[in-house]
């Protein structure tokens, strides 16, 4: 009996040997990463002011997009801070694969395989997000310097527009229902269009009729504003 | 325009080497064909007796980007190589260009010493509301001379401007495209060359197609501005007064006919701008003069201050400069308040006579020279 109670203890402390060198290389590999992802932030943020990237940013206009979204660093902090947490990201896992545990690396490859797919579609909806906000403001001026009262919805439409197409290809691309996805989506797009058409054909008549006798009416008066403004 | 040129060069210069430039841009509507074989042969009828024997005519091509400015380059290049003393441009689609065009332009250069001769057109007072508005008060109250319109396009220039221009790098620049006007004359100013105007009468342009979109043109106008604005920085934000400069020819006044303005669409367009750009325009704008804008568009009768005003497009040179957003944003969302303003003059100068109306553009003027300081603050 003490002697089976022995082996067995002396089994766990051999384990226990077997796995230290894991999790001191492991923790090694994470504090290395940490400095690396540190070091790296430091210097690419430095490079960025030194090559201007700040003002090439602000010149156009993707910096002033990025702040409404309520992000206040300048283009370069923010591209260090990126470059960190991926490199940081990559050595954690390392470092957990270092560990080799089955279940840890079990996750951890799955994990990977669906990372690529992850930040992808990480930068599709940032993109999206970013060119939403751009055209959406684009044609909302547009839509204003036209003297349209419905400036603010072809705005909206236009933005919104464009974040939803963004977060479909998104969803594609993480296979998360991916037909369901496009399905829904071409349904809500094409039945916003026929609603609109309808409220104009056939439940608007009237007010549509109103409308457009108002925009004739204001174009023949337009035609007689002879003011030459250059 | 061509024979107007011809009886000009023989009515006032027929004693000088002369040469008339067609600068084309690749049109196909037969310009250079006309220029080509158009000729006075009979000046009697003008009561000219002095005739040059043979008009030269250069007749050419530019090259480079599509525009103006590229025209106006070919031109300088010529002037340079011929080593003229000096030059007219005028539009080729003139109507109301007269031989005296010529003389007014190129002999205050010949005689008088001057290297720029900027044109002094009569005009309806509702007629060239972005100049009356923008460019003479800002260029005024920046450079310190009372140039009244800066943004003519027929201007006089001398041999040595010519050369100067060239100097400048410009050509692949927006300048080549629009904006070489406004250029030009800022040029000549900020650099402290001889200016001078010539009274030339109405300016009558061929008709054109009604499709020339206001807001394309202004933001074209405004960013050529405040690009100079960038440039002469050091040279604008030292001088503190403005002076009168001198004019050349008969000034004389005509009647007013009426045209048609439609104010209520005008403000109608303003309130539309405040109500769904507010969000835009409040990072362009100080709180103050947002404020006041917001005001402004509640008020009946309507009317936007002279000093609401000077802030609102200094605020705007100033948001430029910061790059606070994509510029050609920045701009676009100009329209709608630079309508306020066309209204709200409208509205004051509906009883002026021609005078009244400059009285009324000097207050502007005066009022935009008075709020430099607040530009110059905010410029950083």
């Amino acid at each position: 009996m003490k002697d089976i109670i022995i082996e067995q203890f002396k089994s766990f402390l051999e384990k226990i040997a077997e796995f230290l060198p894991n999790i001191f290389t492991g923790i090694v590999l994470i504090v290395v990463g940490f400095l690396i992802a540190w070091l790296l932030r430091m210097l690419i943020t430095r490079a960025g002011q030194i090559l201007k990237l700040d003002i090439l940013t602000e010149r156009v206009g993707l910096i002033q997009i990025i702040h409404k979204s309520g992000i206040k660093d300048p283009f370069s902090k923010l591209f260090g801070k990126l470059i960190y947490w991926v490199v940081l990201i990559s050595f954690i896992i390392m470092g957990l694969n270092a560990f080799q545990v089955p279940a840890v690396e079990n996750i951890l490859s799955t994990f990977l395989l669906y990372l690529p797919n992850v930040i992808v579609a990480g930068i599709i909806l940032f993109l999206g997000y970013l060119l939403g906000n751009f055209l959406g403001r684009a044609a909302l001026i547009a839509s204003v310097n036209a003297g349209l009262a419905v400036s603010g919805l072809v705005g909206r439409l236009v933005k919104y527009t464009v974040f939803i197409m963004a977060v479909a290809m998104a969803l594609e691309l993480l296979g998360i229902g991916e037909d369901t996805v496009l399905i829904a989506f071409a349904i809500v797009f094409g039945g916003v269009v026929l609603a609109l058409a309808i409220a104009f054909g056939l439940g608007g008549r009237d007010a549509a009729k109103e409308y457009i006798d108002k925009m004739l009416k204001e174009e023949k008066e337009e035609d007689k504003d002879e003011i030459q403004h250059l | 325009m061509v024979r107007a040129v011809q009886a000009g060069f023989a009515k006032y210069f027929s004693d000088k080497k002369v040469i008339l430039i067609n600068s084309d841009g690749g049109s196909t509507d037969g310009t250079r064909e006309i220029v080509e074989k158009t000729v006075i042969n009979d000046f009697q009828p003008l009561l000219i007796n002095q005739k040059q024997n043979l008009l030269s005519k250069i007749i050419t091509p530019y090259h480079g980007i599509p525009g103006k400015g590229s025209a106006f380059r070919m031109v300088f290049e010529i002037a340079r190589e011929l080593g003229v003393k000096a030059c007219a441009v005028v539009d080729a689609d003139l109507r109301s260009i007269t031989p005296e065009w010529i003389e007014l332009l190129i002999r205050p250069v010949l005689e008088h010493d001057f290297d720029f001769v900027s044109p002094y057109y009569l005009r309806h007072k509702y007629d060239g509301t972005i100049t009356n508005s923008i460019v003479y008060p800002l260029t005024r109250a920046l450079y310190g001379r009372r140039i009244r319109q800066p943004i003519g396009g027929d201007f006089g220039f001398s041999g040595r401007l010519a050369e100067f221009y060239l100097t400048k790098d410009v050509w692949e620049s927006d300048v080549a495209r629009f904006g070489v006007d406004i250029w030009m004359t800022t040029t000549a100013v900020a650099n402290g060359f001889k200016v001078c105007q010539a009274f030339l009468g109405a300016k009558i342009h061929a008709p054109k197609e009604p499709s020339s979109d206001l807001s394309a043109m202004l933001t074209q106008v405004v960013s050529a501005l405040f690009m100079l604005m960038e440039e002469y920085e050091n040279k604008w934000k030292g001088i503190k007064a403005t002076n009168p400069i001198p004019m050349f020819g008969f000034q004389f006044s005509a009647g007013l006919e009426p045209i048609h303005v439609n104010i209520e669409r005008m403000i109608n367009m303003f309130r539309l701008g405040i109500k769904e750009l507010g969000d835009i325009i409040k990072d362009i704008l100080s709180d103050e003069s947002f404020k006041g804008l917001k005001e402004t568009a509640k008020l009946s009768p309507f009317s936007i201050s002279d000093e609401l005003w000077a802030r609102v497009i200094y605020d705007y040179a100033v948001a430029w400069h910061r790059k606070v957003m994509s510029k050609e944003h920045i701009l676009k969302t100009l329209t709608p308040l630079y309508l306020g303003k066309v209204a709200s003059l409208v509205i004051d100068m509906a009883d002026s006579n021609a005078n009244e109306v400059e009285e009324r553009l000097e207050a502007l003027c005066t009022t935009f020279e008075r709020l430099k300081p607040y530009l110059i603050e905010r410029w950083g």
